[in-house]
């Protein structure tokens, strides 16, 4: 099967907006990865540079060893996966699963094979004579996959293919959609804006910003050790609190205050810091990897806030504070009752919190690796 | 799919009555000519008048001008069926080159981001402005520029109309394919692309099945442009059609007008018929086909 890498390719459009700029990104072997950012980000121009629909203005594009920078879309053999699923519309749903089969001249007897086994594993069988209109959403976008697969693709592409669906059916897809590609192991690229779809999906997650990769990782990684700022505040729901913190040292010990109180530096930070200098930095944590005290004892690792609002979600609690006129959210179990302005201590998880650079807004750890 | 909505509920039964009681007084005239139209030709006097003794019913009308007779005396015939032959010839031909050429530009400039293509809808738009006769003269001496001799222009009559009245059809027939096209999203045709068809199969098979009612539209409009042309017809067509063989019998000296009229109704038919089965197809185009 095939690892498609990009090489430092950029797309400048005619109109002269920049579309996508020097993009590195290597896909393994059945390795389902996201393309993950806010529209306009140029995620879905990175998806349909892989395709062919669009050429790079310069870098090059591979599948395995093969240059297909400047193949047309037909000769890449993959399967596209359109947002608004781009069904044929005058065609039943056995012609729309046929036709790539149809233009490659296949034996009638081996397409039909083809598409009911397509359909069947996709559990459309029974709408084979039906046109697209007589669907649902969902039924439609089971079609534009079994079309984008009907013709084995050695790279299956998808261009947000579950954002026209209800958030119900969204989630249930998900699971399926995952599954399915696993089972197929094809090299998938998918392309979301919504972080709660490439978390649950991806093996990785490449975050697109402003037509740059941000950041490459897995879940995991992309989670727990934003990159920038923005790779913290867009993942997660509700997504990483951040607030300005200096850096003082007491007695050879680092801290950080924020909103006046300190706060003990976290321990893996602190050769970064002695080696960077940093005065000024942006404290980012969790919601959910803070905890909501009533009452502060003085051990540096808690800062005393207020209850601006509290939002009860079901199954937790989302607590809103003012923190020295900057508002945080932390994540607190349905058992602790809070009434508003009532004075809270709010304890961020140590190893939890991740410093940036307020200039770059980078992750201290990033920058000191691009300096070594 | 949508049978069950309607506009929205606001119309009183009141207002709606009074609409459709002013609809029906306008068109009175209308209905009035072409009642008055399609009686004469049953009758021995023309009913224009509005005299109803006038009416005294007969079909010889009809006969004679299925006859290809000019009067009711005196031997001049024609063959009738030749000149719908000669018609037919003409709405065809036009038909087919307005929606060939309308379909194709009409993607053109639908899909293609050429330079100058806000300038060049402008220009159609302007063309359409023009009435066909001011430019007759400027056609004729357009063939003749490109032509060895006048004799050629007679030689090839059929070519020189169809071509002369087509082109004035195909701005507005390229406008009207330009609004369909318009409503395919290119990912459709991108996903053709992406299946492996080339450029012209996803033309043929995916953006023309899509444009249907917009290609059935052009090709009426070019019928029944052809249909109805005189003066090009009478300008480059060395034989008549029911246009201009009407029109020669209307003011000649051995008229016979309800022997006329029997020819008038005849040449409205296809107008009737293709309005009366296209209707829908008519609302479409006026509410979503044409637009910037």
């Amino acid at each position: 099967m095939v690892v498609v890498r990009l090489m430092n390719v950029t797309k400048v459009f005619r109109t002269g907006v920049v579309g996508v700029k020097d993009i590195n990104l290597t896909v393994n072997h059945k390795e389902f990865m996201a393309l993950l950012g806010p529209s306009g980000s140029g995620k879905s121009t990175t998806l349909y540079l892989i395709a062919g629909i669009y050429r790079p203005s310069s870098g090059k594009i591979f599948f395995d060893d093969r240059d297909v920078t400047n193949l047309p879309p037909k000769d890449r053999n993959i399967g596209l996966v359109f947002q608004n699923w781009a069904l044929y519309p005058h065609m039943r749903v056995y012609d729309n699963i046929a036709f790539p089969l149809r233009i490659k001249k296949l034996p009638e007897n081996e397409i039909r094979k083809k598409v009911l086994e397509t359909a069947k594993m996709l559990r459309i069988e029974k709408l084979l004579n039906r046109y697209p209109w007589q669907l649902s959403g969902g039924q439609q976008q089971r079609v534009a996959i079994a079309r984008a697969l009907v013709k084995e693709p050695d790279v299956l592409l998808l261009d947000e293919p579950l954002s026209n669906l209800d958030a119900q059916l969204r989630i249930s897809v998900r699971a399926e959609l995952k599954r399915l590609q696993k089972k197929l192991g094809i090299t998938t690229i998918y392309v979301t804006h919504d972080q709660a779809e490439a978390l649950a999906m991806a093996d990785r997650i490449a975050v697109i910003n402003n037509g740059r990769i941000i950041q490459i990782g897995t879940p995991e990684q992309v989670y727990t050790k934003p990159a920038t700022v923005f790779v913290g505040g867009f993942l997660g729901n509700p997504p990483m609190n951040f607030i300005e913190g200096e850096i003082v040292e007491e007695k050879g010990k680092l801290y950080i205050v924020i909103a006046g109180q300190k706060i003990f530096a976290p321990a893996h930070y602190e050769p970064i810091i002695r080696r960077g200098g940093w005065r000024k930095v942006v404290v980012g944590f969790r919601p959910e990897d803070t905890m909501i005290l009533p009452e502060c004892r003085d051990r540096n690792e808690c800062v005393k806030g207020r209850v601006y609002a509290v939002e009860p979600m079901g199954r937790e609690y989302i607590v809103v504070a003012d923190l020295g006129g900057e508002l945080v959210k932390a994540i607190v179990p349905r058992t602790l009752v809070l009434t508003d302005d009532q004075e809270i201590c709010l304890c961020p998880s140590l190893e939890k919190i991740v410093l940036f650079d307020p200039k770059t807004e980078k992750s201290l750890e990033v920058l000191a690796a691009e300096k070594e | 799919m949508s049978a069950g909505l309607r506009d929205i509920e606001l119309r009183s039964r009141k207002t709606e009555i009074l609409i459709v009681v002013t609809v029906l007084v306008f068109s009175i005239p209308l209905i009035l000519g072409y009642s008055l139209l399609i009686l004469s030709s049953f009758s021995k006097e023309m009913v224009t008048n509005l005299n109803p003794r006038d009416f005294i019913p007969t079909l010889r009308n009809w006969i004679l001008f299925f006859e290809g007779r000019t009067a009711v005396f005196g031997g001049i015939r024609v063959n009738i069926w030749h000149i719908v032959l000669n018609t037919l010839i003409v709405a065809l031909g036009v038909s087919f080159l307005v929606t060939l050429v309308g379909s194709m530009t009409g993607y053109a400039v639908s899909r293609l981001r050429f330079s100058g293509r806000k300038k060049f809808m402008a220009l159609l738009m302007l063309l359409h402005a023009f009435p066909g006769s001011v430019m007759v003269v400027g056609i004729y001496f357009l063939y003749l520029m490109f032509l060895p001799s006048y004799q050629m222009v007679r030689l090839y009559s059929f070519f020189f109309v169809i071509v002369a009245r087509a082109s004035l059809e195909i701005p507005m027939a390229t406008w009207l394919m330009k609004g369909f096209f318009d409503m395919i999203p290119w990912e459709v045709e991108w996903a053709a692309l992406v299946d492996g068809a080339s450029r012209l199969r996803v033309w043929r098979k995916i953006i023309l099945p899509m444009v249907k009612p917009g290609v059935a539209a052009v090709m009426l409009f070019g019928f029944l442009a052809g249909w109805m042309d005189i003066i090009y017809v009478r300008t480059f067509l060395v034989d008549q059609t029911l246009a201009t063989w009407i029109e020669s019998n209307i003011n000649a000296e051995y008229s016979y007008l309800p022997l006329v009229a029997a020819a008038g109704t005849f040449y409205l038919l296809p107008t009737i018929i293709f309005f009366l089965l296209a209707q829908r197809l008519i609302f479409t185009i006026s509410a979503t086909g044409v637009k910037g």
